[in-house]
């Protein structure tokens, strides 16, 4: 079987997310800011009951993009180790299909996707980055300090 | 008593079976250290359960196992077959004994000192087959417990509880999509009815896993009684449990930790009277209990004004144990060599007591917290006392939260902790500013004001008009100047991710009616983040530098500050117990005062007529054979011995006398007369009817508190058992009573008629008694 994508648009270029992951992707509504913490962390969003960690991806891939729209953007909803978190991207409409195991990156992507992508995916819409999702939350400062 | 006893019973069988396999193990192999640490506990836990219930066979019996083990643990012993097969023997006997417990029976006789004494390796090869017939009786005595509850795993609850959560939130949805619809939509019966069924199962299912954190500190006060009065000590409890609920499955497993802590502190803490005037101390111990509840954590303290820790005795059993070398112990600091009382099997104990035996504790009692996510703290200063700090988890916890306004955005402050509200729009508080601190002064302190916005980086108000006064676990106060406050809700606690967590400022998230996220504040991280001094709050650091008090003959007495502001002095003795409650606790504030404490309704005394109730109030709960009164009061001061003067005051009632106590007036509470107007009340319309002909004022002042304290019933008007009249008012005939008291104005001896000087009470109350004689037989 081969394993299916979620195509998602950060900071102007498409990576993807394995789909498998993927709970939902919503719109986003109200979100309440969340003072005193990391500035790629964007804030509190409720899905139904849970609280959701809203995680601005431009943001992740390095502090000094421009942050994602608010109002235009997705998020993709996944959990990992316990907690819901948004993946705020420009885009995530397309599911593909891998057309073999992600690989290694290759050339340095550039700054900041190094950190975020961990390899190279074949695909029906191109070769395309493997997004590591616990580097995505865990954000540029966490490298910094580690 | 019963539901306590029927847990230990559960409890030691559930241990018993999950030993049996452990048992087999270490009788294949005696060396495995992990295995006889695993049964050491568990004779450990029973023999500490025991001196609780008052089980003296079990408790000699475990004692006995523990001391054995405790050679072998201290390699003082070698655990051969014959030890292994006295340990089992006991085992096996206490599975009988709590058999029997459990039908109610009384415990067998059976060779108990045969197996003591095998326990002791004190006998021989050929008594060994006695001891195993401990071991045999038991496969046959042991009746499989019929069990009349179900188990049901925590997780099928918390699905239920989330479960129910969203029903909350898709109703809430509902509603405002009602209300957009306006009026007369013919849905308002059916979803006013799905509203009240939600709210039912919200509370059914809540109730299910939430338990009052009261009814486990209220076996403290006992449990501490006993354990003081068989070491010759004196020690006081106060328990401050703040109405903190716990998950059921949380306080089961705090419970002994609990008791293990509470045994040191005044086995070890807490020092003999003599030693403790000598250091100039109070001669009673004080015990204080806490509770508190922040977010997804319960804070338990339990602080004693003991000795400290001895840290230097600790270190010296650290490096004759082996553990540690005279180096690494002498570069250690202070906290980091109280941090070796964790080491397994060091103690600063000179004496293994019966109490809290040897060194068993704080290494047991960490592995036992930790297991489930908790974390204990200790702090300790030599001679002024010790604090342990438990920290507990609490997931899907509902908390009772304060919303608050701050640069726009809206937070949650857990209710626990807020003292009071105060606001400058009423124009009298009062401000101070040093350097960059603003202070407040609150009740006679200057508290330190933190601007929550300034705190959280937002935008800040520099004319702040809201403070909520914040207490912290120990005492600590600060106001947080907020921009506005919402109101009250019970609300829903969220973890929240590592990654907001690390700020270090919120302890969780939470939903209001709208579904918005909105962030729980951590009020006291935000407080000592911005510098609020930590002052351990001890009551003994006061007196600690005064002169040594000399031993005193005369009553002990609680001294308290009372509702209307005056210090009073109650009798040790009736007092069980010290606790805080709410103002929302009292019913009807005047004479006829109730106080809902736990799931009982007492009699609330000293509550003037009309007063302002404070929001907090402490209350003293007394007790005396069956009878039990609350008194309200705003704080206690002190202990103290009465051996002043004492000087009758008249026209008061429920107050003996006055007398000096460090050098300051205090009125000494008249027990009798609470008591006693207690019963009268309890009495109820049984009771007979006195009716006061005469002089309305002095009758209804002076006189009806007595006759009423006297068990009677004061009528206004009409046919009555009794009446008082007044000699030279009215005739007999105009009574309608079955007895009339006559009394006069006049001293002296009386004119002839049968009437009593108004004034002689000893008469007055005689006479009183022999009409109500006269009347009953």
């Amino acid at each position: 079987m081969n394993e299916m994508l979620l195509v998602v648009m950060l900071a102007g270029r498409r990576a993807v997310i394995p789909a498998v992951v993927v709970n939902s992707v919503i719109e986003l509504g109200e979100v309440t800011p969340v003072p005193q913490t990391a500035l790629h962390i964007a804030g509190l969003a409720a899905l139904r009951s849970r609280p959701l960690t809203l995680i601005d991806c431009a943001l992740s891939l390095g502090l000094d993009r421009e942050p994602t729209d608010r109002r235009s953007c997705r998020a993709v909803v996944v959990e990992h180790e316990g907690h819901l978190y948004g993946l705020m991207v420009e885009a995530a409409d397309d599911i593909v299909a891998a057309h073999a195991e992600p690989g290694p990156l290759g050339a340095d992507p550039g700054p900041g996707w190094s950190r975020v992508a961990c390899g190279r995916v074949e695909t029906e819409a191109g070769a395309l980055p493997y997004l590591d999702i616990a580097a995505l939350i865990a954000g540029p400062e966490e490298a910094l300090a580690a | 008593m019963d539901d306590l006893l029927a847990e230990f019973v559960a409890e030691t069988r559930e241990m018993l079976g999950a030993l049996a396999g452990e048992i087999v193990a270490w009788e294949a192999n005696p060396d495995d250290r992990a295995r006889l640490d695993t049964i050491f506990r568990f004779v450990h836990t029973v023999k500490g359960n025991c001196g609780f219930f008052d089980f003296p066979q079990l408790e000699s019996l475990s004692h006995a196992a523990e001391d054995a083990l405790a050679d072998v643990r201290a390699g003082r012993r070698q655990a051969d077959s014959r030890l292994v097969d006295a340990v089992l023997a006991v085992l096996d006997r206490i599975g009988v004994m709590i058999g029997e417990i459990e039908r109610g029976e009384p415990l067998s006789e059976a060779a108990d000192d045969v197996l003591i004494a095998a326990l002791a390796g004190e006998l021989d090869e050929g008594d060994r087959a006695i001891a195993q017939i401990g071991g045999v009786q038991h496969s046959s005595a042991t009746p499989a417990a019929e069990q009349r509850t179900i188990r049901l795993p925590v997780d099928l609850i918390d699905q239920v509880m989330s479960g129910v959560s969203e029903m909350v939130l898709a109703r809430n949805d509902l509603a405002r999509r009602m209300q957009v619809l306006g009026a007369d939509t013919g849905l308002e019966a059916p979803f006013a009815r799905l509203s009240a069924l939600i709210a039912e199962v919200r509370d059914a299912i809540t109730r299910t896993r939430m338990r009052r954190i009261e009814g486990l500190f209220a076996t403290f006060p006992r449990l501490v009684r006993d354990l003081s009065a068989e070491l010759g000590k004196q020690v006081f409890v106060e328990i401050e449990n703040g109405e903190v609920e716990l998950d059921r499955e949380m306080i089961e497993l705090i419970r002994d930790p609990l008791l293990h802590i509470i045994r040191n502190a005044v086995d070890h803490g807490v020092e003999a009277p003599a030693d403790r005037l000598a250091a100039g101390k109070r001669e009673a111990g004080m015990l204080t209990i806490s509770a508190r509840q922040s977010g997804n954590t319960i804070h338990i303290g339990i602080m004693d004004d003991g000795r400290g820790i001895d840290v230097d005795k600790l270190a010296a059993k650290a490096i004759a144990a082996g553990t540690h070398t005279p180096e690494q112990v002498a570069a250690m600091s202070r906290e980091e060599k109280i941090e070796l009382i964790y080491e397994a099997g060091l103690s600063t104990a000179e004496s293994v007591t019966a109490i809290s035996g040897r060194g068993v504790g704080m290494d047991v009692v960490r592995a036992n917290i930790e297991k489930f996510g908790g974390t204990l703290e200790i702090e300790s200063l030599p001679g002024e006392g010790t604090r342990f700090l438990i920290c507990v988890p609490l997931t899907l916890s509902i908390l009772p939260s304060l919303t608050v306004e701050a640069g726009g955005q809206t937070f949650a402050v857990p209710r626990s902790y807020v003292e009071e509200i105060v606001s400058t729009a009423g124009g009298n508080l009062e401000f101070a500013q040093i350097g960059e601190r603003r202070y407040v002064t609150f009740r006679d302190r200057r508290l330190a004001c933190i601007s929550l916005g300034d705190a959280l980086g937002l935008e800040r108000n520099d004319d702040p008009a809201l403070f909520v006064i914040l207490r912290l676990g120990w005492g600590d106060l600060y106001a947080l100047e907020v921009d506005r406050i919402f109101d009250h809700h019970e609300l829903v606690i969220k973890p929240l991710s590592p990654g907001i967590m690390r700020s270090g400022l919120f302890v969780g998230c939470t939903q209001l009616d709208d579904g918005t996220p909105v962030l729980v504040l951590d009020v006291a991280a935000i407080g000592y983040g911005a510098g609020i001094p930590r002052e351990l709050h001890r009551p003994s650091a006061i007196t600690a530098h005064a002169a040594p008090r000399v031993e005193r003959e005369g009553l002990r007495v609680i001294l308290f500050r009372a509702l209307d502001g005056e210090r009073r002095a109650i009798a040790m003795s009736v007092v069980e117990q010290v606790e805080r409650a709410g103002a929302g606790a009292v019913r009807r504030p005047g004479p006829d005062a109730q106080v809902v404490l736990g799931e009982e309704i007492l009699p609330l005394a000293g509550v003037p007529a009309g007063a302002e109730l404070p929001e907090r109030i402490t209350v003293l709960r007394l007790c005396e054979g069956f009878e039990r009164i609350a008194y309200a009061a705003r704080e206690v001061i002190d202990i103290a011995t009465l051996d002043g003067v004492l000087k009758r005051v008249n026209g008061q009632t429920q107050v003996v006398g006055v007398t000096m106590i460090d050098g300051e007036t205090a009125e000494l509470v008249d027990c009798h007369a609470l008591f006693a107007g207690q019963v009268a009340q309890t009495g109820g319309h049984g009771a007979l009817t006195c009716r006061l002909d005469g002089d309305e004022t002095w009758m209804r002042n002076f006189l009806a508190p007595i006759i009423e304290a006297a068990g009677y019933r004061i009528v206004a008007e009409g046919p009555a058992d009794i009446a008082f009249v007044e000699g030279d008012l009215a005739d007999e005939d105009e009574c309608e009573a079955r007895k009339a008291i006559r009394l006069r104005s006049a001293p002296g001896p009386a004119d002839g008629s049968d009437s009593i000087y108004r004034y002689d009470r000893a008469a007055l109350m005689a006479a009183l008694l022999r009409a109500g004689e006269e009347l009953a037989a």
